[in-house]
């Protein structure tokens, strides 16, 4: 049984008809890391806050499906139930994350003080072995810091105490190291693989580094205006890419690239396939909104191009 | 032909007892036509290192010498300001939000050279297509345009006075992928035609590789290594430049090399250990680290490192 699942997610501003999310689909097996990839304003934060149910005001979920270990966690209306303490989330900035006004052991504790119902005493020892768990030195005098006392790094090591706190059955990285050094990236990647291999919990993992992607991912879906465009495993997607977007994206990476062919960043097609305006294989069909479809086991292409036509 | 060379830089911020070295006795060469891409990670100095060299903060001591002639009291001079120009890291806030791209082209123009009226429009014409804009942008006004064009009138403005050498702050940290490509090509590409020089200022190491002729490498204030781009990036031999290169993550799947992960955090710049500022993240380290700071010494052609165990 699949341990997470996004099935034809769709969110958009209410009273707008041009939905934010069109019809997202992946899913997260046990113990299995899912990188979310795309670029700024393709919709990789919004999915996981839909999933979540932390979506702002004024944005809605209008369809699709969230579930967890074979459970909906959409309820009448829209609303998707918060289950903290199943699945959690590390942000991409954690020094705004983190409550500036609290110790940083108190934050931590209070998470178990929640979820686990112990007292305020217990759950800040508790919180205290925590921090010394995820590599913090000096944890028992670290838990009396604020955040503003701690460094990047320190203080995303904090938030991934707090997220594992309750072993949660979910983890949500957004973008955990955008804001930290290269050196520190990788502490953080480091720490993050033996949590997830201790407790064996799923990763949604959302970032923009297709190097990240490589590092720390099973399995990819990539995102473009708001839409899954490719979902594979991770070596078939960076050795053979299909969609044409997911190409474009792997070439900017790799080659020399036309510095006058002009930037087109977030902007997408309201309609049709978002790619369609800049795809160089565009036809009258991509009018229409291509389906996910399977072309070959593991992997979903949303593209009309016939599989052999993608090679 | 040497075009720039800082001659033992200190520039040490704060009075009295607190002090915050920030660069800690920099020497260094810029050929004319030729990148130097300066890396390190946040707070190393880099910045800073910059913004003595443009003259928008004095040194505390040393020497800069641009041309064959000591600038560091002449900074305020129009034609040191002309030939030497700043592009910085966020286009959004380095750019006058109410000027039109004509304006924010206009100003350093009027200010440094002699050019007026047609002369002038034309430049302004020839610069923006030079960075790939047409004409029409001259009406726009910033927030009428994206990250990546916002970026190209940045070096736009940088380019309106004919300069020798343009340092580029971060000038890519905010922009996606696919766009920061394109950035890097238009810098070449512009290099290739005006024979300028660039100070190429980053923390991301695969942006670097992709412009820079040569690389210096920062650590706490000062430069650990100095070397030709691939001799460095295949060949690193200081244990903080292995320890970094080591960090990015690889797109390929297949490289699976063992990460050199850093243990601990840098030390804070206002209480610097005494010897090698490396010595307790460094695995080389050995007892004449602790008591005596290395300095910069060649070890190859073209190539200098700042550390005992490689000498």
């Amino acid at each position: 049984m699949r341990l997470f699942e996004v099935e034809a997610l769709t969110v958009g501003i209410t009273g707008s008809p041009f939905p934010i999310l069109r019809e997202v689909s992946f899913y997260v097996e046990p113990g299995e890391v899912l990188a979310l990839v795309g670029e700024s304003g393709s919709g990789k934060t919004m999915t996981a806050l839909a999933a979540m149910g932390l979506l702002p005001f004024g944005i809605e979920m209008t369809g699709g499906d969230v579930r967890l270990g074979g459970d909906s966690l959409v309820r009448t209306g829209g609303t998707v139930e918060r289950s903290a303490a199943q699945m959690s989330m590390i942000f991409q900035h954690p020094t705004s994350a983190l409550n500036p006004t609290m110790r940083v052991g108190h934050q931590v504790g209070r998470v178990i003080q929640i979820n686990q119902r112990l007292g305020r005493t217990q759950s800040l020892e508790a919180a205290v072995e925590l921090l010394k768990h995820v590599g913090i030195p000096g944890a028992k005098r670290v838990a009396r810091n604020f955040p503003h006392q701690l460094s990047g790094g320190m203080c995303q090591r904090v938030m991934i105490a707090m997220a594992v706190a309750c072993q949660p059955r979910l983890l949500i990285a957004d973008e955990p190291t955008t804001a930290l050094d290269v050196t520190v990236q990788a502490q953080i990647f480091d720490l993050i693989k033996s949590l997830v291999s201790e407790i064996g919990c799923g990763v949604l993992f959302i970032t923009h580094d297709l190097g990240a992607v490589a590092e720390m991912a099973d399995r990819v879906a990539v995102m473009y205006g708001g839409q899954v465009m490719e979902e594979s495993p991770v070596r078939d997607l960076l050795a053979e890419p299909r969609h044409p977007y997911t190409r474009y994206l792997l070439e900017s990476v790799v080659r020399e690239v036309d510095h006058r062919v002009e930037d087109i960043g977030v902007d997408f097609a309201l309609t049709g396939c978002r790619f369609g305006h800049r795809c160089p294989y565009v036809h009258e069909k991509c009018n229409g909104f291509p389906p996910l479809v399977e072309i070959s086991p593991s992997r979903r292409v949303s593209c009309f191009l016939k599989t052999e036509e993608l090679r | 032909m040497t075009l720039l060379e800082c001659r033992n830089i200190h520039k040490t911020y704060g009075h009295g007892v607190a002090t915050v070295p920030a660069v800690r006795g920099v020497d260094m060469q810029l050929e004319r036509g030729e990148t130097l891409g300066l890396v390190g990670e946040s707070g190393c100095g880099k910045t800073t290192l910059g913004r003595v060299i443009v003259g928008l903060n004095a040194p505390t001591s040393g020497k800069v010498v641009f041309d064959g002639e000591d600038v560091s009291g002449r900074l305020h001079e129009p034609e040191f300001r002309r030939r030497v120009q700043m592009v910085f890291q966020h286009p959004q806030s380095s750019l006058n939000p109410k000027f039109r791209v004509s304006t924010t082209l206009r100003e350093p123009a009027i200010l440094l050279t002699s050019m007026r009226n047609e002369e002038l429009d034309q430049q302004i014409e020839q610069t923006l297509r030079l960075v790939g804009l047409g004409i029409e942008y001259q009406t726009r006004k910033p927030k009428q345009l994206s990250g990546g064009q916002l970026q190209r009138v940045a070096i736009a403005r940088a380019l309106m006075s004919s300069p020798d050498l343009i340092v580029l702050d971060e000038p890519t940290s905010s922009l996606d992928q696919s766009i920061r490509s394109r950035i890097i090509a238009l810098l070449k590409d512009i290099q290739e035609r005006r024979q300028v020089s660039y100070l190429f200022i980053s923390h991301d190491l695969s942006t670097v590789r992709k412009i820079a002729h040569r690389v210096a490498v920062m650590y706490l204030g000062r430069i650990v290594e100095v070397s030709e781009t691939e001799a460095l990036f295949n060949d690193p031999q200081h244990p903080y430049t292995q320890a970094l290169l080591s960090a990015v993550p690889s797109i390929d799947p297949d490289d699976r090399s063992e990460r050199i992960i850093l243990r601990g955090e840098t030390p804070s710049p206002t209480a610097l250990p005494v010897g090698c500022s490396f010595q307790d993240r460094c695995e080389l380290v050995h007892a004449r680290c602790r008591v005596e700071a290395p300095l910069l010494q060649e070890t190859g052609p073209a190539r200098h490192v700042e550390c005992f165990a490689v000498q």
